[in-house]
C-alpha cells in the first residue's frame, strides 16, 4: 500500500482506492515516507518496497557469462 | 531484464531433468497463488508441487481451540480472533460446542479481527469486560503481537497465543527419513521479517536447493526455475526472487521487538506432536496480559481425542505434504468448506480450501496417487 499521511506510528495508507490505516511500529529501522510503497500484513506495515532488481541468481549468472566476462 | 511470468514458464520447460522432482511450498498465500493461477498444470509434467506446512490455524492445538471456546461461553469474556479460526472444530460430542462460530451461535461475544490493533481497540471500548485475543499464526503475524505489546496494552487485554515458527517443520521433515521434496519454495513474508538466512540450513545441511518466492506467479515461476536448475546443474544455494521485499537479514527492528516481547518454546503442532523451539510465549513483563496465566486451563483430563485431528481427518498428512488435499478419504465427502470437518478444510490457508475453491472436487483417495491431472486448467486472467 502507499502511504498517503503519517501522525507518529500511524500512517494512512491507500491500495486500489481503499483506505487503511496502518501501523508503522514494525518499520522503525527504515526511513519511510509520504509516496513509499509498504507491505502491509493484519494491519502493520511489516517491510518498505524496493525497485526490483534481478529475480533470480541465475539471471545475473546468465548475463554475466553473455557479457563475455569469462576471465575471472 | 526482468523476465515475465510466461518467460519464466518457458525457460522452466527448456529446463531438461530425467527424473520426477518434487518441489514444496510451506505458505498458504503461495499454495494458494499456484492452485488459482493454474501453475501446476503448466509446469512439464516431471515436476510435483506440494503444499507443506504453510497453515498455521490447521496446526493451532485442538487444545487451544477447546480453551478459547471455553473462556468464549464466559458471560465476562470477549473472544476476538483472526476471522479462519472461528469455523475450526474441536473434538467434542455433537452436542457440545464444538467451535468458535457455535458458541458465538450459543450467545457468547466472538468478534472476528483484522489485525491485533482491533484487539487493543475493543478491549478500550469495553473496560468492563475481559478481552481475550486468540492468536494463531506464523513470524509475519507474530511480529505485529510483539509489536502490540510493546506499544501498550489495555489491562483488561488477555492474549492467548498460538503462534509458530515455520522452518522448525521444515527441519522436522528434512531431519525425517521421508522428507518427501528435491527442492524448497521458502516464505516471502517469513523470510522478509525474520531474514532469508533462516532457510540456508536447507541447501546447507540437507543439500536441497530453494528460493524464496513472492506471491506473484512471475516471482513463484522465477522461485521454481532457480530450484530445479540448481538440481540440474549441481549448485546449492538459497535464491532470492522476492527481492522487492526480501532483504539480507531481514526487517531487524521487527526481529528484535519479536525477542523483546516473546520467548521461544517447544511447541505442540495439531496432529504432528512437539517440534523443539517452533513457538512463542509471552515475556514475563507481560504476564499480566497472558490469558495462560490470568485463565485457569478448562481442558479436563482426558477429554476424547484432546489434542488430535478429527476422526478420519488427515489435516496432519496434507499438512506435512504427505499426501495431497484429496487423497484424504473425507475430501469433499463428509469435509467441505460448508461442512468442515478438519481445519485445512476452513482456514484460507488450508490446502483442503484452497483446492475446493480452485474447483478440485474429485477425490483422489481411492487412485493411487492424485496428480496435476486433478487440478483445473490455468485461468485465462
Amino acid at each position: 500500500m502507499q502511504i498517503i499521511q503519517i501522525n507518529g506510528f500511524n500512517a494512512l495508507c491507500e491500495a486500489k482506492g481503499v483506505r487503511r490505516e496502518v501501523s508503522l511500529y514494525l518499520v522503525q529501522g527504515e526511513q519511510v515516507a509520504i509516496g513509499d510503497f509498504v507491505m502491509v500484513h493484519v494491519g502493520y506495515a511489516i517491510q518498505k518496497m524496493n525497485e526490483s532488481e534481478a529475480r533470480s541468481v541465475w539471471e545475473l549468472h546468465d548475463e554475466w557469462l553473455a557479457s563475455g566476462a569469462d576471465s575471472a | 531484464m526482468t523476465l515475465t511470468a510466461p518467460e519464466w514458464l518457458k525457460k522452466i520447460h527448456a529446463l531438461r531433468l530425467d527424473r520426477p522432482i518434487r518441489i514444496m511450498n510451506v505458505c498458504g498465500g503461495h499454495e494458494r497463488s499456484i492452485t488459482m493461477a493454474g501453475i501446476r498444470s503448466a509446469l512439464p509434467k516431471y515436476v510435483e508441487l506440494i503444499a507443506g506446512p504453510g497453515c498455521p490455524v490447521c496446526v493451532c492445538p485442538e487444545e487451544d481451540v477447546y480453551q478459547a471456546i471455553q473462556l468464549a461461553l464466559r458471560a465476562d469474556v470477549i473472544l476476538v480472533a483472526f476471522g479462519d479460526m472461528l469455523r475450526v472444530p474441536v473434538n467434542v460430542p455433537k452436542k457440545k460446542v464444538r467451535s468458535l462460530e457455535r458458541a458465538k451461535a450459543a450467545g457468547a461475544d466472538v468478534r472476528p479481527i483484522a489485525s491485533p490493533r482491533e484487539a487493543v481497540r475493543i478491549a478500550q471500548q469495553n473496560p468492563e469486560r475481559q478481552v481475550v485475543f486468540f492468536a494463531a499464526g506464523f513470524e509475519t503475524t507474530t511480529a505485529p503481537i510483539a509489536a502490540m505489546l510493546l506499544e501498550g496494552v489495555p489491562e483488561n487485554l488477555f492474549v492467548l497465543l498460538s503462534a509458530r515458527r515455520t522452518w522448525p517443520a521444515v527441519a522436522m521433515l528434512l531431519d525425517s527419513d521421508t522428507p518427501g521434496f528435491d527442492g524448497l519454495v521458502a516464505p516471502g513474508h517469513v523470510s522478509t521479517v525474520m531474514g532469508p538466512e533462516e532457510w540456508n540450513f536447507v541447501f546447507e545441511k540437507h543439500d536441497i536447493p530453494a528460493a524464496v518466492a513472492g506471491f506473484q506467479p512471475v516471482s513463484l515461476l522465477a522461485a521454481m526455475y532457480s530450484v530445479l536448475r540448481q538440481l540440474l546443474e549441481g549448485k546449492r544455494f538459497l535464491d532470492n526472487c522476492y527481492p522487492e521485499l526480501v532483504r539480507s537479514g531481514g526487517n531487524r527492528a521487527a526481529q528484535a521487538q519479536l525477542a523483546e516481547a516473546l520467548n521461544d518454546t517447544d511447541a505442540n503442532w495439531r496432529g504432528i506432536g512437539v517440534i523443539p523451539s517452533s513457538g512463542f510465549s509471552l515475556q514475563k513483563r507481560f504476564a499480566k496480559n497472558d490469558a495462560r496465566l490470568r485463565f485457569p486451563d478448562f481442558d479436563t483430563e482426558g477429554r476424547k481425542r484432546a489434542g488430535q485431528m478429527p476422526p478420519g481427518c488427515e489435516c496432519a498428512s496434507v499438512v506435512l505434504g504427505k499426501i495431497n488435499p484429496n487423497q484424504c478419504k473425507i475430501y469433499g465427502r463428509a469435509c467441505t468448506p460448508k461442512t468442515p470437518v478438519g481445519p485445512c478444510m476452513v482456514s484460507d490457508e488450508g490446502a483442503c480450501r484452497i483446492w475446493w475453491a480452485a474447483g478440485v472436487r474429485a477425490n483422489a483417495a481411492s487412485d493411487e496417487k492424485a496428480t496435476a491431472d486433478n487440478m483445473p486448467l490455468p485461468s485465462t486472467g
